[in-house]
C-alpha cells in the first residue's frame, strides 16, 4: 500500500463577518494599543462564520481526489488552507512533499512583459527555479502554441492566447502534490482537450492531485476518490462515483419556509430534465385563482424565462372559488439549461391582486440537465441549450 | 522528501530564513519585473530615472542655497562645498529611503491577486522594492560622481566607510518598507498617511541644510528621524568636514530596532493577510 501523503486533522476555518476583516485604524486605536499590536479587532458587530469545520482526511500517494459541493460549501477555502495561502483556525495538516496550487492560471502575469519574460516570472511565482523553467521552456512554448508571439508583450495577446500561455506554464509545474481549482474552463475546444489530456497524464503519472470542479464529467473521468463538502464539513468521502451520485441527488432540492403570510412554503428541485416548483399557500379568503407567476434568473439576476397562468390562452379554471389553503405544483418541462445556479423570483396572488412577491427567493443548482458536452460556460454561449439538428452533406 | 506542517499559529518570533532564501529567485524576478515595466512605452525611457533627482536637486539648491542662503561649513581639507554637491549627497540617502517607503507601502495591495492565489513568503514583496530602489540609489551616485568631477572636489578619505553607510541606508529602506507594507494592508489609512509623512520627512531631513542650523534644544528630536543619520553619514564619507554628531549613532540604533520590530509585525500580519486584503 502506498504512503499517506496528506493528513488533515480537525481543520476548521473561521471568518468574521460584519467587518471587511481589516478594521480601520480608528477602531484599533479605540480598542487600545493592545489590539493594534495583536493585529486584530474584536467588535460586537462581528458574526462568526465557519467556512470549514472539523475536516479530517487522509490522502495516499497517487490518489486523485475530486472535491465536489455547492458554491459556498468550503471547497475553495479548503484548497486555500491546503496550499498555505490562508491559515486554518484550528487543526493541523501534514504534507509530505512540495505542494503546487493552480487556483487560477496567469497569476502574476504582467501585461507589459513579453510572453518569454512572463514565463519566467510566472514560473518563479509558482515556485519553479530558473533552471527548471529553462529546462521546460521549449515544452511550455510548444504546449501553448504561441511560439511566434514570444517576444510580444502579453497585453497585445488575444484572451485565448493569454490563457493558453498561462495554463502551459502552470501545467509544467513539478511537485508531489498538485491542487487544481476549475482551470478547465479556459481556451477553445482544441485547447481544452489538450488540457484535459495533460491533466490525465498528471493524474496517471502517480502524482497526488486535488481537483475542484463543477464539471461532474471531468471529475468522474479524472478522479478515483471524492470528497463531498457541504456547509464546511465533509459529508462523504469515498469512491468518486458514489460521491458524485450523492451530490447530484442532494443538490437538486431547494426549499424555503415562511412563518407568516399567504405563502407558507416554496420548494424547487430538478427532476431529470424538468424543474419542479411547488408552492404551499394559506390565505385569508378563498381565491378566484391561485395565481403563481415565476421568473427564472441567472446568478447575476438577469431573467431567463418566466410565466404565469393568466398568460396561457387555454387555461382551464375551476368553477367557483378555490379553498383558502392549498398547493400549486408547476412542472417546467425540459427547459434545457446549462449547469449552474439559477434563482426563482416568485409572485403569488389572485386575479384581483398580489399577496406575495419576492425576488430570488429560492435557488436551484442545475446539474446535467441535458446530455450535451458542456464545453463552454453559460456566460459564453447563453443558458439554454437549443434543440438542433445539424445536417451535413 | 520535505515535510510541511500547516498549523493555525506559529511562533511570531520564528522567522523562516531558509524558506525566504529558497525564494530568492522570485525576489529577483519581481524586482526585474518592476524595473522592466517602470518606463515601458515612455519616450525618453530610462532617462526618467535621472530626471526626478535632477529636478529635486535644482529646486532644493534654489530654496536653501540661493533663497535662504544657508551657511555650509567647509569640507575635507578645508575645501568649500558647492551647494549643489552638498544637496545631491543628502538627496541620495533620502531618495532611496523615500522610494522604498512609498513603493513598499502599496506593494502588497497591488500584489493582492498573487497573495490570494499562491503561497510564498509574503516578505518577498516589500523586499523586492528595496532591491528596485537600489537602481535609484545608483543613479544618485552617478550624479554625485559627475558633480564631484565638475566642481573638481576631492573626496574625503572617509569614503572607505561608504559601504557601511550604504548598508545602513538599505536597512532603513527595508525597515520602512516592511512596516509600511504590513500597516497599509492592515489599515488602509496608511495609503493617505504615507505621502504626508514623506512630505514632512523631506523637510525635517537635512538634505540641503546642515543639522547645525537646527537650534540646540530641538537637536535631540531632530536625530530621532533615522534618515538624518544616514544623510549626514553619507555626506561625511564623501565630502568630509566636521566629525559626525554622536546623535547620529542613535539614528542607527533606531533603524535596527525598527527593522527587527517590523519583521515581527509583518510576521504577525502575514498570517491573516489573505483574509483581510
Amino acid at each position: 500500500m502506498s504512503e499517506t501523503i496528506i493528513k488533515a486533522e480537525n481543520i476548521s476555518k473561521l471568518y468574521k463577518l460584519g467587518v471587511a476583516g481589516s478594521g480601520s485604524l480608528y477602531q484599533s486605536l479605540g480598542m487600545g494599543l493592545k489590539s493594534l499590536l495583536k493585529g486584530r479587532t474584536n467588535s460586537a458587530s462581528q458574526k462568526d462564520f465557519w467556512a470549514l469545520k472539523d475536516i479530517n482526511f487522509e490522502i495516499k500517494e497517487g490518489e486523485v481526489v475530486g472535491i465536489v459541493g455547492r458554491n459556498g460549501a468550503g471547497k475553495s477555502t479548503l484548497l486555500k488552507v491546503m496550499s498555505r495561502i490562508t491559515k486554518p483556525s484550528t487543526g493541523k495538516i501534514e504534507l509530505m512533499g512540495r505542494i503546487a496550487s493552480l487556483l487560477e492560471v496567469g497569476t502574476g502575469f504582467h501585461p507589459e512583459l513579453t510572453g518569454r519574460e512572463n514565463i519566467f516570472l510566472n514560473g518563479s511565482i509558482l515556485g519553479m527555479s530558473r533552471v527548471e523553467i529553462r529546462q521546460k521552456f521549449d515544452e511550455i512554448v510548444d504546449f501553448s502554441g504561441i511560439a511566434e508571439f514570444l517576444d510580444t508583450p502579453v497585453k497585445r495577446y488575444s484572451s485565448g492566447m493569454y490563457v493558453r500561455l498561462a495554463f502551459a506554464v502552470a501545467a509544467h509545474l513539478e511537485s508531489e502534490i498538485l491542487v487544481i481549482d476549475e482551470v478547465l474552463a479556459v481556451g477553445d475546444m482544441e485547447f481544452q482537450k489538450k488540457c484535459l489530456g495533460k491533466m490525465n497524464n498528471v493524474a496517471k503519472s502517480g502524482r497526488t492531485v486535488l481537483f475542484v470542479s463543477h464539471n461532474m464529467g471531468a471529475v468522474k473521468t479524472l478522479c478515483n476518490k471524492g470528497f463531498y463538502l457541504k456547509n464546511g464539513t465533509i459529508l462523504m468521502q469515498g469512491h468518486i462515483d458514489d460521491v458524485v451520485d450523492l451530490y447530484l441527488e442532494q443538490s437538486r432540492v431547494s426549499e424555503k419556509i415562511y412563518e407568516s403570510g399567504a405563502v407558507s412554503k416554496i420548494l424547487t428541485y430538478q427532476d431529470g430534465a424538468n424543474i419542479i416548483l411547488e408552492l404551499d399557500y394559506n390565505c385569508e379568503q378563498e381565491l378566484k385563482l391561485p395565481n403563481l407567476g415565476f421568473v427564472l434568473n441567472d446568478r447575476d439576476g438577469n431573467p431567463i424565462m418566466g410565466l404565469n397562468p393568466m398568460m396561457q390562452p387555454n387555461l382551464t379554471e375551476k368553477k367557483g372559488l378555490y379553498p383558502k389553503k392549498g398547493k400549486v405544483r408547476l412542472n417546467i418541462s425540459s427547459p434545457k439549461l446549462l449547469d449552474g445556479v439559477y434563482t426563482f423570483s416568485i409572485w403569488f396572488g389572485d386575479k384581483s391582486g398580489n399577496f406575495f412577491w419576492e425576488n430570488d427567493c429560492v435557488s436551484i443548482e442545475i446539474i446535467a440537465m441535458t446530455d450535451i458536452i458542456q464545453m463552454y460556460r453559460p456566460a459564453q454561449v447563453g443558458y439554454v441549450v437549443p434543440d438542433c439538428n445539424f445536417e451535413f452533406s | 522528501m520535505k515535510k510541511i506542517i500547516i498549523e493555525p499559529r506559529s511562533n511570531p518570533f520564528k522567522i523562516n530564513f531558509s524558506e525566504l532564501y529558497s525564494y530568492r529567485e522570485l525576489l529577483s524576478a519581481l524586482a526585474y519585473r518592476d524595473l522592466r515595466v517602470r518606463y515601458a512605452q515612455t519616450f525618453i525611457g530610462f532617462l526618467w530615472a535621472f530626471m526626478n533627482p535632477i529636478f529635486s536637486l535644482l529646486i532644493l539648491t534654489f530654496v536653501f542655497g540661493i533663497v535662504a542662503k544657508v551657511n555650509l561649513s567647509p569640507g575635507y581639507n578645508g575645501q568649500e562645498i558647492p551647494h549643489l554637491l552638498y544637496t545631491i549627497v543628502g538627496l541620495a540617502g533620502w531618495t532611496y529611503f523615500s522610494e522604498v517607503f512609498a513603493q513598499a507601502g502599496s506593494s502588497i495591495i497591488s500584489a493582492q491577486q498573487m497573495v490570494q492565489k499562491i503561497y510564498f513568503p509574503r516578505l518577498v514583496i516589500p523586499l523586492s522594492k528595496a532591491i528596485t530602489g537600489l537602481v535609484d540609489l545608483a543613479v544618485n551616485f552617478i550624479l554625485i560622481t559627475i558633480l564631484l568631477i565638475i566642481f573638481g572636489y576631492k573626496p574625503s578619505p572617509n569614503i572607505v566607510f561608504l559601504p557601511l553607510f550604504i548598508t545602513i541606508a538599505v536597512l532603513s529602506g527595508l525597515a520602512a518598507g516592511i512596516w509600511m507594507s504590513a500597516l497599509t494592508i492592515r489599515y488602509r489609512d496608511f495609503q493617505y498617511i504615507t505621502p504626508m509623512l514623506l512630505r514632512i520627512g523631506m523637510f525635517i531631513t537635512p538634505i540641503s541644510y546642515p543639522s547645525a542650523a537646527v537650534p540646540e534644544q530641538y537637536r535631540m528630536f531632530f536625530y530621532l528621524n533615522p534618515i538624518t543619520g544616514i544623510v549626514e553619514g553619507l555626506r561625511w564619507c564623501i565630502l568630509g568636514g566636521e566629525a559626525l554628531n554622536p546623535y547620529t549613532y542613535i539614528s542607527f540604533v533606531i533603524i535596527i530596532i525598527l527593522l527587527l520590530l517590523g519583521v515581527l509585525y509583518f510576521n504577525k500580519v502575514e498570517k491573516i493577510m489573505p483574509d483581510i486584503i
